[in-house]
């Protein structure tokens, strides 16, 4: 145990400055999945990190393997300086975990559920009443605080886990898809909440399936697909990548394949301009989109075509995760609920 | 352990430089033993099944068997009520029932995600399921109590006193450890709530009406006396009724040697802690395997 400590020690002085320390991680279930693949990732403290890829890319592996509960099978990983593999209860006790599937006692009541989160990690007798009191205040429900967590709606259970997850006051805080199933005005407080203790230095690792999320809150983004890391940068620099504006075109009847056809064909945008079907119409992705929208627009009447709408617009990050990993964001499913960052 | 808690306080981080109140292992045992007693009161299907139940089994199988039973008692236990006889049996009933809820009580973590979130905090792991364990035979404790003074005032008689009485709770204990431990390998082991509930209420009758638990031995075909040998509720009823009767009662092992009430007392509790050992070490061994984190 000494010599353990010893070198969690060292570990810690090597790598100051990092939250979370990822190097070559890859995660084999036993039914030879492969989760996770060669996985490097370094979060320097007081980052607001988002982690994003589709269903399946392995966020919640890497997020369980951060927070010590999947060993991995190969590479090294330190979370606020600590080994996960020699030092697991040191980065439990160092970090907050909230897991995308909501973990609270249905038999205790609110304010119960929050103590017990206390208790386990050690908050010390004399802050804890007053800290019950914040949190539950922050998530909304001191109103029902002494009622049983069995008769709340899912949102509700979502943000007393969230309080639950944040009772320490840890370094570092991982979060797995908080806000889903939340009502607007429940993950408006929470994003306040995450920006207020990310300002107070509090480094956050957030994955989520809203874009608009990750958008709004995050410093750096992460990309995973496939078990692998596919781009790892700031949302404007993601979204730069992209290349060009959006133009979406709304056509009222036809046969949308051939129009895609024409505006391939018209020849008014780079070569490397990309044109999509969509269910309205057709979706151009291309630079200076907005100076040669009319000539599409043109090319499309003079085919027969009826255009009803035209949108030209910067490219938002789910143009970018389509760009990048060729996938929409198919558990996308309900967008309607997200407020738009650009409102707040 | 203490040194991993201890070198938390070097986490470099902002929150390094906060005051941190730490767990301690007895912090840790004492959250979680407050927990399940807290959720043990509030559950009613634990209240039900292991006092209610076993209360009715009292009153009815005295009530209604009374009768025809004190016959078959005449020629074994000469001369006791029912309710003597029948008092030891529901007692274990009691331990048997609640240590079904036990496993119980872990599959409902796992489904509700608080599994994954104990085990992600930096409680001590053994703490956790020593908490737990510890609330599950207190409330055998307590429910046995009210069983035996219940049984008491229904007409039973307890030969061995106040202090034999306490003894009873004890095998009660001794009794529920490899059923709490079976209990709760089933539950991990299946991780689904139903599962569990039928693989222990399947099981809890035949063990009950399969054993001495009921009727003597002797009073009861060939076959059941086979079966009765082999299953351990046999030994906790036996050991029970030694002790409510104040002589020997076992038939399914002769033993002379230590005399009188001993040649039951002994026996029995070599046999429970055997089973008790050997399932306790499966149970321990499935749950480190459930709650490591190597990839499964």
């Amino acid at each position: 145990m000494v010599s353990q400590q010893a070198q969690a020690g060292s570990v810690g002085s090597a790598d100051r400055g990092s939250a979370v320390a990822v190097e070559d991680l890859s995660l084999t279930y036993s039914d030879g999945t492969e989760a996770v693949r060669d996985l490097s990732l370094r979060v320097p403290e007081g980052e607001f990190f988002g982690f994003l890829g589709p269903n399946g890319a392995g966020k919640t592996t890497t997020i369980k393997v951060l927070a010590t509960l999947l060993k991995p099978t190969s590479g090294r990983v330190r979370v606020n300086g600590h080994d996960v593999v020699e030092s697991p209860r040191a980065v439990r006790a160092s970090i907050g975990y909230m897991a995308q599937e909501v973990g609270v006692d249905e038999e205790l009541t609110a304010r119960e559920n929050v103590r017990f989160a206390c208790d386990a990690y050690g908050v010390p007798r004399g802050e804890r009443e007053g800290r019950i009191e914040e949190l539950l205040d922050l998530v909304d429900l001191a109103d029902v605080a002494d009622k049983r967590a069995e008769g709340f709606s899912g949102g509700m259970q979502k943000r007393l886990d969230a309080a639950t997850a944040l009772v320490h006051d840890p370094p570092l805080v991982f979060l797995d898809e908080p806000t889903t199933g939340l009502d607007p005005k429940a993950r408006n407080r929470l994003w306040e909440y995450f920006q207020r203790i990310n300002e107070r230095g509090t480094t956050i690792f957030l994955t989520t399936q809203y874009l608009e999320e990750a958008d709004f809150l995050c410093d750096r983004l992460g990309v995973i697909a496939g078990g692998e890391l596919v781009a790892d940068d700031a949302p404007a620099a993601l979204k730069r990548r992209v290349g060009g504006e959006v133009l979406d075109v709304e056509l009222d009847a036809g046969d949308r394949k051939r129009a895609a056809d024409v505006a391939r064909e018209a020849r008014v945008f780079d070569a490397d301009a990309a044109v999509e079907v969509t269910d309205s119409g057709l979706r151009v992705t291309a630079r200076r989109a907005r100076e040669h929208g009319t000539d599409l627009l043109v090319a499309l009447r003079d085919a027969g075509f009826t255009v009803t709408g035209f949108d030209v617009r910067a490219p938002t990050l789910d143009d970018v995760f389509l760009a990048i990993t060729g996938e929409g964001v198919d558990d996308l499913d309900e967008p309607d609920a997200v407020p738009e960052g650009e409102d707040r | 352990m203490s040194s991993e808690t201890a070198a938390t306080g070097e986490s470099p981080g902002p929150g390094a430089d906060r005051p941190r109140g730490g767990n301690s292992l007895v912090g840790d045992l004492w959250t979680n033993f407050r927990r399940w007693n807290v959720k043990a009161v509030r559950n009613p299907f634990v209240l039900v099944s292991s006092l209610v139940q076993p209360i009715i089994f009292l009153v009815l199988f005295t009530q209604v068997f009374g009768r025809v039973a004190g016959g078959a008692l005449q020629g074994a236990s000469g001369g006791i009520s029912y309710e003597t006889y029948l008092l030891p049996a529901i007692a274990i009933q009691v331990s048997l029932a609640a240590a079904i809820t036990s496993g119980i009580g872990l599959v409902n973590d796992i489904e509700e995600g608080m599994f994954e979130k104990v085990l992600a905090s930096p409680m001590n792991r053994t703490a956790v399921f020593a908490g737990k364990t510890g609330a599950e035979l207190l409330r055998i404790v307590v429910q046995g109590s009210i069983i035996i003074v219940l049984g008491v005032a229904l007409g039973a008689t307890l030969a061995t006193g106040v202090l034999g009485g306490v003894a009873i709770l004890l095998v009660c204990v001794l009794f529920s450890l490899w059923f709490l431990a079976f209990s709760n390998a089933v539950a991990v082991v299946t991780r689904d709530q139903e599962s569990t509930i039928i693989a222990a209420n399947l099981l809890q009758f035949p063990l009950l009406f399969l054993s001495s638990a009921f009727l003597p031995l002797t009073a009861l075909p060939p076959w059941i006396r086979t079966v009765a040998r082999f299953n351990p509720v046999t030994y906790g009823v036996d050991a029970a009724r030694a002790l409510m009767l104040d002589r020997d009662v076992m038939t399914v092992i002769e033993v002379t040697r230590f005399g009188g009430i001993w040649d039951t007392l002994v026996p029995a509790v070599a046999v429970l802690v055997v089973l008790d050992l050997a399932f306790g070490a499966v149970a321990v061994y499935l749950l480190g395997r459930a709650t490591s984190s190597d990839v499964q």
